[in-house]
């Protein structure tokens, strides 16, 4: 048993974003009167709201035991990775290449060794997103890169 | 429109072709991702979601509907026969239904929640048209301060009921709201958070932030758990057929899971997982040997999965009659709506019937098609629980990414998919619901236009909200909600 870090940070993470929003809308936006709102009435309310929540989160965590959470630095980089590769990839790599790509880096964390089925898969998924999305939906997306 | 011509018309628009085909492909879909653990039927309409821009309004409904009562039906698969819920809406079947299929009767028990599930849904249909009908002459009655008041009533209930830290999910309810002011206000067109980015001048992309909060988030998250699973023995047709004595048992339970189903969900707020629960509470105490439960009792997988159907049936009546979606999932079906320029509210029954009869119609239709497509396909249902998903999630994000882009070829948007998903593992992680602030998100807006109008008609006078006799109602029932959590927190802690 350790501390319930994940509602310390938790606790504390949403407090400061409570804080932040209600200071930036406040500064910002009219705030308005009861019976005239302004645009800055809902979200500093709502900012508030979320200050005192958060501190309500973390404070009695400070004083309490959790099972640790694991954070998994290599799936959720992968994931991530593989979701810019192809996002923002698609238009200058093609959608062929882009994909292939992002395949492959995303089944980088799977428990499973090998490489060939790695490949395959990549091979498979690129295929079946050229026929669904190219070739049947007729999305205007180039399919191989472009040079220069 | 009477409930008879209603449903003539209905079948007019449900009969089409092509309605058809969408309506056969959601619930195709939706038993698929069902059946599969670890990925819900958020992440599954959240994914359908773009398509739905090539197509009608009402088939785009129809087909996210069947997504989302084919996740029921396939839901149960995973939870009799692996011990892992397919759908939070599932979880209690894992209870009877896994016991069943140790003792070699796997067949039997998805018989039986085939069946509940059926009976279910048909009842909730009934119940959804009667409910609907009254409910949208009761609103014109309403006023912008009863609006108000009754989403902060679904909103408080969602977070409090059936959660262990009702704060927890409040928090995510009130950051949902935070990130549903983004963009430019209506009111008074100030932009609010934008940070000078035009992109997030209408808001943030709603389907970039269900795909990052589900689709991206479920996938990291399960990479390595869902790999761990055992296969599951092979069941089927031959093996469903149930004994005299198993059908004796299924009528019962299941119409008072219906009951129960029927009621709750058409609730703001409390939805179809606790009728699931509340269900199996219910049978447990009506029986006469409640010792059976929990070994493979037949009425402990009729009840909850009759009651998880129902729900999510009658969970339309508060969506589509008044514009408020009572949970989560509703939520996204109403951004979906929105999106194609249909605004539910109490004049959607007259002034789009083909909405609203077609959607009734295709209920029935496509329950139907689950009951004759499962009961010869199990077989086929139960072999995708072999596929490991080290094979499924690269071509889900690939998915998730042509989704997002398709809606407005925007990087941007790839941008706040990627966050999305890490905020969304760490969430799931810190046990915060990602689905509560979401439900924040689209109900936000709504809260803050109706609340600025009531306080706009009453002279800033907040009053109005206990002088009012609907508006009052509601708002007692939030405080009785509020002071009832804070008591359970209490008398745990000090209990």
């Amino acid at each position: 048993m350790q501390r319930d870090w994940a509602d310390i940070w938790g606790g504390a993470v949403l407090a400061l974003v409570g804080a932040g929003v209600a200071l930036h809308a406040g500064l910002r936006l009219d705030f308005g009167t009861l019976r005239a709102m302004g645009p800055g009435f809902f979200p500093v309310t709502l900012g508030v709201l979320l200050l005192l929540m958060g501190a309500g989160i973390a404070l009695p965590a400070l004083k309490r035991g959790a099972e640790p959470v694991i954070f998994r630095w290599l799936d959720a980089g992968a994931v991530i990775a593989a979701i810019l590769i192809f996002g923002l990839g698609m238009g200058r790599l093609g959608v062929a290449l882009a994909c292939f790509l992002a395949v492959i880096v995303a089944s980088v964390p799977a428990p499973h060794g090998g490489w060939l089925w790695r490949v395959l898969l990549a091979v498979a998924v690129t295929l079946l997103v050229w026929v669904v999305f190219i070739l049947g939906l007729r999305m205007g997306l180039p399919v191989w890169p472009r040079f220069g | 429109m009477t409930a008879w011509e209603g449903i003539a018309y209905g079948f007019g628009v449900a009969l089409q072709p092509d309605v058809l085909i969408y309506c056969l492909l959601g619930v195709t879909l939706g038993t698929f991702i069902g059946v599969l653990p670890g990925i819900g039927a958020m992440a599954a309409i959240s994914l359908l979601l773009p398509i739905t821009f090539y197509i009608s309004p009402e088939a785009a409904l129809i087909m996210l509907a069947g997504v989302y009562y084919g996740a029921q039906y396939g839901g149960a698969v995973a939870s009799i026969l692996l011990r892992l819920p397919g759908t939070p809406q599932s979880a209690v079947t894992t209870l009877d239904g896994y016991p069943m299929a140790q003792q070699g009767r796997a067949g039997v028990a998805l018989f039986v929640s085939m069946a509940s599930s059926f009976i279910g849904s048909i009842l909730g249909i009934i119940v959804l048209v009667v409910l609907a009908g009254w409910l949208s002459r009761a609103a014109t009655a309403f006023g912008a301060a009863d609006y108000a008041a009754m989403m902060i009533l679904g909103l408080v209930a969602a977070s409090t009921i059936g959660s262990d830290r009702p704060v927890k999910g409040f928090a995510m309810v009130v950051l949902g709201m935070i990130l549903g002011c983004v963009g430019t206000d209506v009111n008074s067109g100030a932009q609010r958070f934008t940070f000078a980015r035009t992109e997030l001048l209408d808001g943030i992309n709603l389907v970039a932030l269900a795909m990052g909060l589900f689709g991206v988030a479920e996938v990291i998250g399960n990479i390595r758990n869902a790999e761990r699973q055992a296969a599951p023995e092979r069941v089927g047709f031959r093996q469903m057929m149930p004994t005299r004595d198993d059908l004796r048992r299924i009528p019962f339970p299941a119409l008072r899971g219906t009951a129960l189903g029927s009621f709750f969900g058409a609730l703001p707020g409390t939805g179809s997982t606790l009728s699931s629960f509340l269900s199996y509470a219910m049978e447990r105490r009506v029986a006469r040997r409640p010792e059976r439960f929990g070994k493979g009792a037949i009425e402990g997988v009729a009840g909850p999965e009759a009651a998880n159907n129902a729900a999510s049936i009658t969970a339309f009546v508060p969506t589509l009659t008044l514009g408020i979606p009572g949970d989560p999932i509703m939520a996204l079906m109403l951004g979906a709506l929105v999106i194609h320029g249909v605004q539910p509210g109490p004049m959607m029954l007259e002034a789009r019937p083909e909405m609203f009869w077609g959607l009734v119609v295709s209920f029935g239709i496509g329950n139907l098609l689950l009951l004759i497509l499962n009961m010869p396909l199990i077989g086929i249902w139960v072999s995708m629980l072999r596929i490991p998903f080290r094979y499924l999630y690269p071509a889900i994000l690939i998915f998730v990414c042509l989704g997002v882009y398709s809606v407005r070829g925007s990087s941007f948007d790839m941008g706040v998919v990627a966050v999305v998903g890490i905020a969304g593992y760490l969430m799931a992680l810190a046990r915060f619901s990602p689905a509560l602030l979401l439900l924040g998100f689209v109900l936000g807006p709504l809260i803050e236009t109706n609340l600025r109008r009531a306080m706009l008609i009453s002279r800033g006078d907040p009053m109005v909200f206990l002088e009012r006799p609907i508006a009052c109602g509601f708002t007692i029932a939030t405080c009785l909600l509020i002071l009832l959590s804070i008591w359970q927190v209490w008398r745990r802690r000090h209990g």
